[in-house]
């Protein structure tokens, strides 16, 4: 894996929390304080009741595979021992009852790509790169 | 003339504190000023139909403002490229907007870090990422053929939709390129040449895939009275619509609602591109739809009312889009095979069609025609035209 060759990311002033939490090894997303809606990836204003009130709370870790490819074509030259490598795009789990459509992507680590289908459940796992990163990637759950 | 002089008004006004260190995103400035003009202007953000601003890589486009505000549906935009020059033809374009009654209640704004994050002339940080990057780049996901291919499977997921369904697509393009002197790939495939076509990101295959292309192309517009005078028969511009916009995390078209992959923001412009020009999909009499990749046609034969939702892909199979067929698509060949100049070579293939001088692809008797853009999945939303013969 070349893993410390990757794109790092690069937060915005409304997301670094956000990832210095996952640093921490914390999954967290933001809770509107006006209406209690879930809310990610970060900004700093609630889209149903507008308030700019909001904390940052812990997420359960889970989700459900929404989508997802797998991709075979070298389009970045430090990724190339890489290929073919799978990205998910997971609903999770929180919130998900009143459809607060929380999604996120990442990685398929410790499992098959041939499991893969809609709605399999997996649970976050964190990777460090290095001594600045911390990246979430997804595993079957249980 | 003289359509424009005092139609249109100014109605709010709002802004941030101005300072040397925000602390604050360009977005939640862009929030905070809006929400302040629309309070200033007695209106909210349900009363907003479309947004406007200017920036030169340094600040958040109407894409990212307008779901983060939760603006229910957005029936135009400007997202322009530029500094200072340009700041008073936003809200010039915003009034040309409302004049013409494409829009009615438009934001404008400008929000900088002029200095604590972005400096003119380059120092500083340099140009914000896009809002989405940070959260998908280090996995390995940033190309546009990963992209469709995850909304392609989300398709397949809910559908059923089969490669075998995408593969029709490619092959029937190239039969139509076969007819176009001009196309890039003129020698004929078959669905398993497609099959065996290798994978670029799964679900999608080479043949998936638009042409990169280097070439150009473009398009004269004026009024239809001078268009007469002219060395063709003029073609109309029946409807013209665009708006819409979301990352990719909230999904095409669903700034407040759940995500769905399976739906893009065409399904939203649509009705008010038809609307405009006064004209159904049953009207429709070729269709040049904007074919990044195979799964893009799919989806838009769906949302632009030819077949149900869901039902992209046997519409496909019944060789609908077929040369000879009820709706031929993409008759130059499309991005897949005739070549990639972006969108406008559709525009001038549905001109071709329309004046009758596409040769052997003419498809006899056309009178209208639809093209399309990317249909919103990424960046700014998408747009469309409906053209038609001077009857
Ligand atoms: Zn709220």
């Amino acid at each position: 894996m070349s893993l410390a060759q990757r794109p790092r990311p690069e937060p915005d002033r409304d997301s670094a929390p956000w990832w210095e939490a996952v640093r921490r090894h914390e999954l967290t997303v933001q809770r509107c304080d006006g209406c209690g809606t879930l809310r990610f990836p970060a900004r700093t204003v609630c889209n149903r009741c507008r308030s700019r009130a909001y904390a940052w709370v812990p997420a359960r870790g889970t989700g459900r595979v929404y989508s997802w490819v797998v991709n075979h074509q070298v389009f970045m030259r430090s990724m190339a021992d890489e290929v073919p490598f799978p990205v998910l795009l997971v609903r999770l789990d929180d919130g998900a009852e009143q459809g607060d459509d929380l999604l996120m992507y990442g990685n398929l680590t410790g499992g098959d790509v041939a499991g893969l289908r809609p709605g399999l459940p997996v649970e976050a796992v964190f990777v460090d790169f290095d001594e600045e990163t911390t990246l979430v990637q997804w595993r079957p759950a249980g | 003339m003289g359509t424009f002089r005092d139609r249109t008004a100014v109605a709010g006004v709002g802004y941030t504190p101005f300072s040397k260190d925000s602390g604050v995103s360009t977005l939640t400035l862009a929030v905070d000023a809006i929400l302040a003009a629309l309070d200033d202007a007695g209106l909210t953000v349900d009363d907003v139909d479309a947004l406007a601003t200017h920036r030169v890589g340094d600040s958040t486009p109407p894409w990212v403002v307008a779901p983060a505000l939760g603006v229910p549906e957005v029936s135009w935009y400007l997202d322009q490229f530029g500094g200072g020059s340009v700041s008073h033809s936003v809200v010039g374009q915003a009034a040309m907007a409302v004049a013409a009654g494409v829009a009615e209640t438009v934001v404008c704004y400008r929000a900088i870090n002029a200095r604590s994050e972005f400096r003119m002339g380059g120092t500083g940080r340099g140009p914000a990422p896009l809002f989405d990057t940070q959260y998908q780049a280090p996995y390995g996901y940033f190309a546009p053929p990963q992209q469709f291919a995850m909304f392609a499977r989300a398709h397949m997921n809910a559908y059923g939709t089969t490669h075998e369904q995408l593969g029709r697509v490619a092959v029937g393009q190239r039969a139509s390129a076969v007819r176009n002197p001009r196309a890039l790939k003129r020698d004929p495939i078959t669905l398993d040449d497609y099959l065996a076509s290798r994978w670029i990101a799964e679900p999608l295959r080479l043949l998936d895939c638009c042409l990169e292309t280097d070439g150009a192309c473009a398009i004269v517009v004026t009024s239809r009275e001078r268009a007469r005078d002219l060395a063709h028969p003029p073609v109309l511009i029946s409807g013209a619509a665009w708006g819409g916009g979301d990352s990719l995390f909230s999904g095409a078209g669903s700034g407040v609602d759940g995500t769905d992959f399976t739906v893009t923001e065409a399904a939203r412009l649509a009705p008010r591109l038809y609307a405009m020009a006064g004209v159904g999909p049953g009207e429709v009499d070729v269709a040049e739809i904007y074919d990044c990749f195979t799964y893009s046609v799919l989806v838009q034969l769906e949302d632009y009312g030819f077949c149900a939702k869901g039902e992209g892909g046997p519409y496909i199979e019944s060789g609908a889009i077929l040369p000879g067929g009820e709706l031929p698509v993409n008759t130059h060949g499309g991005f897949l095979s005739e070549g990639y100049v972006h969108g406008i070579n559709h525009i001038a293939e549905a001109v071709a069609q329309l004046r009758g001088t596409a040769g052997d692809r003419q498809v006899p008797g056309a009178e209208v025609a639809l093209s399309t853009a990317q249909p919103g999945y990424v960046l700014a939303g998408t747009s469309a035209l409906i053209l038609r013969s001077d009857p």
